[in-house]
């Protein structure tokens, strides 16, 4: 067994983990947040995204070894209890999802998009979402979500990473 | 989940990784960016006793080695150079035109990331091939943030790009293990589909890439949709004698480089697109098959992504003249 410190979304965490554990299976298991998502546990998909230290991976090709020492931002610390984000309301205003396993991963990848390049053109975004695969929308409005997003985040005048 | 535990270890440095391979007892495996490491444990492709982490190692960066002899040491992992810079250059690398002396070398740590490699401005004179690479890899930025040059040459997946790259650029890959370093050429490296010359207990620590002294090679790749791994791909560096050498991707087990003559009439002449085939397919003698396309499929497109690279190189000299 391996000893780890992780600060998930903030708060310091120290867990137990064998050296063979999946970044996903200790956030999902060991921390307890089950937000993030298994899918093809393959680096496909993008439903385990996470950040590590500010950049986003896909926590299934991580080791939760890996991460010891790191700071993890899991869709659960994208807003607080009660609120959402920008980009969740933007996703929830435009019909971003339907079944939702996409979803915080797709979150998690346009936030990080956002944070980087406040007016995406679409090409910015398909190159930005291009590891989040989505069986249910089709992709027009994750687009159209993700574009509104910026559209509203730049008239509020507020960069995401404060929105948040 | 990954069934099967394993020793786990991220050594400081160099000597750490290599001491770490040679005392390992049982199969060791080296973990680069584990964009296709991890995926291949977790469904047992790979059954590892000892994984050696190199995240810590600090061989991450792109440098400029002005001497042009070989550079043992580790690569500096802030990226910056080691302070071997040749006289008339500046700190990034160029010399006062904006391009970069014959004989230097520049030196890419071997888990310099795909992410590295397009944030690093230095990477637009000192490798700009391996950018344009870098900005197309599919994957999302979360494989774009972890996944390594090294370890998609050690990877050697037929269908990746990072291979063909470096043998167009004729890079000389340099392996560290206990018993000291060597370097082997591009060319020589990639032996079969994911086959390479490393031996067990080497570590890839870094390509040396010749200081690039013409304009931007052209690179182009034909793939099937956004999210898509590449079918075939051409990088073209145009020789100083005015020879054009093509690496072609994905279309064999291994890269195949080819020596075009230049379109003396424009890339559009019947004439000089026949000799394209005739050469790409004299050289192309086993086309590579998998899910993405058949070996009939690359073989037709091969010569096509050659043309595309040629024109595209044409372009970016244009462009820069
Ligand atoms: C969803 C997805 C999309 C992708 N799309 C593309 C694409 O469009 N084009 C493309 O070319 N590639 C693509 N890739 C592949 C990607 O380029 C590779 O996954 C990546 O570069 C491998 O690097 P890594 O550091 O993650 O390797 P790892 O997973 O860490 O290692 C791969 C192999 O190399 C070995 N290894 C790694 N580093 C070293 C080293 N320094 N010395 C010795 N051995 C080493 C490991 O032991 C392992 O066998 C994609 C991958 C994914 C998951
Ligand atoms: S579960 Fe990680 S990419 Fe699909
Ligand atoms: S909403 Fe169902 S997979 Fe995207």
């Amino acid at each position: 067994m391996n000893r780890i410190r992780l600060v998930v979304n903030g708060r310091e965490r120290e867990i137990e983990v064998e050296a063979c554990k999946l970044l996903v299976h200790a956030v999902r298991e060991d921390v307890g947040l089950t937000g993030t998502h298994v899918g093809c546990l393959t680096g496909d998909c993008g439903a385990c995204t996470v950040l590590v230290d500010g950049a986003s991976v896909k926590s299934c090709s991580v080791l939760a070894v890996q991460a010891d020492g790191a700071e993890i931002t899991t869709i659960e610390g994208v807003a607080g209890d009660d609120e959402l984000h920008p980009v969740q309301r933007a996703f929830w205003d435009e019909f971003g999802f339907q079944c939702g396993y996409c979803l915080p991963g797709m979150l998690l990848t346009a936030r990080e998009l956002l944070d980087r390049m406040p007016d995406p053109d679409d090409d910015a975004i398909v190159q930005a979402i291009n590891g989040n695969l989505c069986r249910c929308t089709g992709y027009g409005s994750i687009l159209r979500s993700i574009r509104c997003a910026a559209t509203r985040m730049a008239a509020s005048g507020e960069p995401a990473e404060e929105a948040s | 989940m990954i069934t099967k535990n394993f020793a786990y270890h991220a050594p400081a440095d160099l000597h750490g990784v290599v001491t770490a391979l040679s005392a390992a007892s049982g199969t060791a495996v080296v973990l680069g960016g584990g964009t296709m490491l991890v995926p291949d444990m977790t469904h047992g492709k790979t059954v590892a006793d000892v994984v050696v982490d190199l995240s810590r190692a600090g061989l991450s960066g792109i440098t400029l080695d002005g001497g042009g002899g070989p550079h043992d040491g580790p690569v500096a992992d802030d990226g910056v150079s080691d302070g071997r810079v040749a006289d008339g250059r500046v700190a990034d690398g160029r010399v006062a035109d904006g391009r970069v002396a014959d004989g230097g070398v520049v030196v890419v740590g071997a888990t310099t990331t795909y992410a590295h490699v397009l944030s690093d401005p230095r990477s637009r004179t000192l490798a700009p091939l391996l950018r344009r690479v870098a900005g197309g890899v599919t994957g999302g930025p979360q494989i774009r943030n972890k996944g390594t040059i090294g370890g998609s040459a050690c990877y050697a997946n037929p269908s990746s790009e990072v291979p063909a790259a470096l043998v167009a650029l004729g890079a000389r890959l340099r392996l560290a293990s206990a018993g000291g370093t060597r370097e082997v050429a591009a060319g020589d490296f990639f032996t079969g589909a994911f086959a390479t010359a490393r031996r067990p207990g080497e570590v890839l620590a870094a390509i040396a890439l010749p200081a690039p002294t013409g304009p931007c090679p052209g690179y182009t790749k034909l793939k099937l949709n956004e999210s898509s791994w590449p079918i075939a791909t051409a990088a073209c560096v145009p020789g100083p004698d005015g020879a054009l050498r093509v690496a072609l991707g994905a279309v064999a087990a291994t890269p195949l480089l080819v020596t075009l003559d230049p379109p003396e009439a424009g890339v559009a002449d019947p004439a000089w697109r026949a000799h394209v085939r005739e050469v790409v397919d004299a050289a192309l003698a086993e086309p590579w098959s998998d899910v993405l396309a058949d070996g009939d499929y690359r073989r037709r497109v091969a010569p096509v992504v050659a043309v595309r690279a040629v024109a595209d190189a044409l372009q970016q000299a244009e462009g820069e003249s």
